[in-house]
């Protein structure tokens, strides 16, 4: 279950459930680096309407740790600067969780 | 994520969870959590229903990101073994294709008495469908099967083939 690891200059964004359905695929890597507040957006031209129907349900992890989005255009909300994505990074979004 | 999990699991003291495409034992959980200090042993089994809103399911599907969903079963596990006092707390998750009336999850915890079982086996299992990075896919009679959602019970994100996004240059 062991995802490839993303080519130089990449980072890897794992789809799932409806995440997956939506852009028919587990895995994919994209071009870093990524300011996280500019990930929706970049996902959005990519798949038109992902935004509305999976994204804005949903929760992003970086490196198995969830991190805040930040609202619209303004980053820096928290005074640590804004968070980039990272080469080698791994990357997913998360939609509502349904186990049991 | 189609290719099959094996068996991945994480413990801690008194703590043990784990992932599994295979049909799930009671035995081998009740005996993880099995403590000659216990006087309670409380079991929950959530198995698989045939109906969604009264429409017929066929069968389902979970998925789920490993790493992470262990992490924060283990997570659980140990914050509600220390709050309660358990001896032991174990659960387990099958993933893939369960066919209907088969165990999904099972939960088991130990404790010297049983108010205390009962009380973390609930919120154990609250706490898991809540929080747990696995997810529901059910599938339906001829037609498109659904995502679910623990979080407000509603049908899911249906994502039908025109609605479907196309990918970019």
């Amino acid at each position: 279950m062991s995802t490839p690891k993303p080519p130089k200059g990449y980072f890897n964004i794992l789809y799932f459930a409806s995440a997956g359905s939506f852009t028919s695929k587990n895995v994919e890597a994209l071009p870093a680096p990524l300011p996280l507040s500019k990930l929706f957006a970049t996902l959005e031209e990519r798949y038109k309407g992902i935004k509305e129907s999976v994204l804005d349900n949903s929760l992003v992890t970086i490196n198995l740790t969830y991190v805040d989005l930040p609202e619209g255009e303004e980053d820096d909300a928290s005074g640590e600067g804004p968070v980039i994505i990272q080469e080698g990074d791994e990357v997913a979004i998360i939609p509502p969780v349904s186990s049991g | 994520m189609s290719k099959t999990i094996e068996n991945a699991f994480l413990t801690a003291e008194g703590c043990y969870v784990a992932l599994t495409s295979e049909h799930l034992s009671y035995q081998d959980i009740i005996d993880r959590v099995r403590s000659p200090e216990a006087g309670a042993i409380v079991v929950f089994a959530g198995t698989t229903r045939d109906t969604f809103q009264s429409k017929p399911v066929k069968e389902l599907q979970y998925t789920s990101y490993p790493p992470l969903a262990l992490r924060t079963m283990l997570t659980i596990a140990t914050t509600i073994c220390a709050k309660h006092a358990l001896k032991g707390i174990a659960m387990i998750h099958r993933l893939g294709t369960v066919p209907i009336g088969e165990e999904s999850i099972i939960i088991a915890v130990s404790s010297p008495h049983r108010q205390a079982a009962w009380r973390a086996g609930e919120e154990a299992l609250e706490e898991c469908k809540e929080k747990v990075e696995v997810w529901k896919r059910e599938e339906f009679e001829g037609e498109e099967g659904v995502w679910r959602a623990n979080r407000d019970g509603a049908a899911g994100v249906r994502v039908d083939e025109n609605k479907k996004g196309e990918e970019g240059e």
